[in-house]
């Protein structure tokens, strides 16, 4: 099935990319693409969110939340710590790593509530929990604000979740420094509840651990409360949808029947698609002396073995902790694991409306590009056809954007065009047409 | 006499100089595009946590880079420069240096 599913992906990505390439009409529903610049000079943009009217909230990383209005200005509304030219500020955000000023999301009734959602490394509920990295440090957060009519300002502050996991300090891996895997991407669901995903923080026990918040989708409402629904294993906190993630950063709801999808990175193996389960577990467990495994560096195995060293992603992934672990029973198999490749899988979006031909209804996906040990790097976004039970796919093809960037974050806009952050420091509009 | 020594003095350090900044240009951008850019960025302008390297000094760049390539860490994602820099040769050092000095992220 595989083998063939991979036969039929790479002749429709030879024509994809032949009929981009001459910009001829074709017979298949081939949308053509187009990609062009709407905003410049930014630093580390990382996601953004539409009201229905088009205005486009979007984070940088070290430095703010924004708003490009419909009509073209761009209104800074609220910045971290040390920033400068934003109308307010909160003197407790801060980036540093990975982590900073990450995901937003416009609430589904912002026409009437004004709120918006915002996640963001805060010092501000640190207590004395972020002593060591074994320590609880809760150091990441979701921000409830509401935008002024005249778009120009936010108010109400209010943090509707507090004791996401943080990592503080630097401990003894590749890209082992403080803020690593915090997660944080931000979106509203079918339902009009908010997905919030979390990371490992690199700390082992975080991923299957019953009450911590890392390493899991959160489903909760707009107060930061459990939805009702939430099934977790018995003695887990109940805003979890699912557990046993490492770094999830891509979410997005299938048009066609509203389930939850994730892109997430693999530890230089095995990015992965999944198809979530309410209270399922993506089995990533990269704690020591189980599986198998002895001790690892600072209690986390997560890039073992050999973890300063190059070496073929299927042996490391055979040999070392897996992404999807078969020994737990509530596993969620993957959809697509990058051909066992780890190339910075970041962002998910799924492609709605005619204009996308017959790519309608299949998941775009962010991949940033990382090339170590003699990994391609690979900076795309991939169309991915994924099967109606959610545990395979149909085909990949390569977007033709004609770009070669860092794609950090997707989002489809309320006009039917595919919205793309990179860290470059631009925002893309991409386009299809018939 | 005092002339030639200055003459001499100067001659040395322009020789000197010349050392320092010895790397070939071109071949350092050939060089960064092998895989430096997926990091750091077009022209070292910085991506992500992955610092800016574009603009910094020759002699800056190349001990950094001596410094990875010998296996010493320097900072908390040493592990991934170590890794990229221990195939670098002298000459590639040179040149990478000499190319990310030009700095061509404020040239893009």
């Amino acid at each position: 099935m595989l083998k063939k599913s991979k036969l039929l992906s790479a002749a429709i990505f030879s024509a994809a990319t032949l009929l981009a390439a001459n910009g001829q009409a074709d017979t298949m529903g081939t949308p053509k693409i187009s990609a062009m610049s709407i905003v410049n000079g930014l630093e580390n943009p990382w996601d953004m969110a539409f009201t229905k009217n088009g205005d486009m909230f979007f984070t940088e990383k070290c430095k703010g939340f924004s708003v490009k209005t419909k009509s073209g200005k761009i209104n800074k509304l609220y910045g971290m710590k040390g920033t400068s030219g934003y109308n307010s500020a909160g003197d407790d955000l801060f980036c540093e790593g990975q982590a900073g000023m990450l995901g937003i999301a416009v609430d589904p009734n912002f026409k009437k509530n004004r709120r918006i959602y915002v996640a963001s490394a805060s010092t501000k509920h640190h207590g004395s929990g972020c002593k060591d990295n074994f320590d609880v440090c809760n150091g990441n957060i979701i921000m409830r604000f509401e935008v002024s009519k005249d778009m120009k300002s936010v108010s109400n502050r209010t943090d509707i979740v507090n004791d996401i996991q943080y990592k503080p300090f630097e401990s003894d891996h590749p890209f082992g420094g403080p803020g690593a895997h915090n997660g944080n991407r931000l979106r509203f669901g079918p339902e009009g509840y908010l997905w919030a995903t979390t990371g490992d923080r690199h700390k082992g026990d975080i991923p299957q651990h019953p009450t911590l918040l890392g390493g899991n989708v959160l489903r909760i409402d707009t107060d930061g409360k459990a939805h009702p629904g939430n099934k977790p294993p018995k003695g887990f906190d109940k805003r979890m949808y699912t557990y046993g993630h490492r770094n999830v950063q891509g979410i997005d709801f299938r048009p066609s029947d509203g389930r939850a999808f994730t892109a997430e990175h693999g530890p230089w193996h095995n990015d992965e698609i999944t198809a979530l389960v309410n209270g399922g577990n993506a089995g990533w467990d990269p704690k020591p002396n189980v599986a198998g495994r002895g001790n690892c560096p600072d209690k986390y195995c997560g890039y073992m073995p050999n973890q300063k060293e190059g070496m073929l992603p299927a042996a490391r992934a055979e040999a070392g902790t897996p992404m999807s672990d078969e020994r737990f029973k509530d596993l969620m198999p993957p959809a697509w694991n990058n051909n066992g490749l780890s190339q910075g899988t970041g962002s998910a979006a799924f492609l709605k409306g005619s204009q996308w031909g017959y790519w309608e209804g299949r998941l775009a996906v962010g991949i940033m590009g990382i090339a170590f040990g003699g990994t391609p790097s690979g900076m795309r976004i991939d169309v991915i056809d994924i099967t109606k039970d959610g545990k395979a796919i149909k085909s990949v093809i390569q977007m033709p954007t004609g770009l070669t960037k860092r794609f950090r974050g997707l989002r489809l806009g309320p006009d039917g065009a595919l919205y793309a952050t990179v860290d470059e420091g631009e925002i893309y509009k991409i386009t299809a047409r018939k | 006499m005092r002339n030639f020594v200055n003459l001499f003095t100067f001659a040395l350090f322009l020789v000197l100089s010349n050392v320092a900044v010895s790397g070939d240009v071109g071949e350092g951008e050939k060089r960064y595009a092998v895989n430096c850019g997926n990091c750091h960025g077009p022209g070292g302008m910085g991506l992500a946590s992955y610092p800016k390297i574009s603009g910094k000094e020759v002699s800056y760049l190349i001990d950094r880079l001596n410094t990875y390539r010998s296996g010493k860490k320097i900072g908390p994602n040493s592990d991934l420069m170590i890794m990229m820099a221990k195939p670098l040769t002298d000459v590639e050092i040179d040149n990478l240096a000499a190319y990310l000095a030009t700095d061509p992220a404020a040239k893009r």
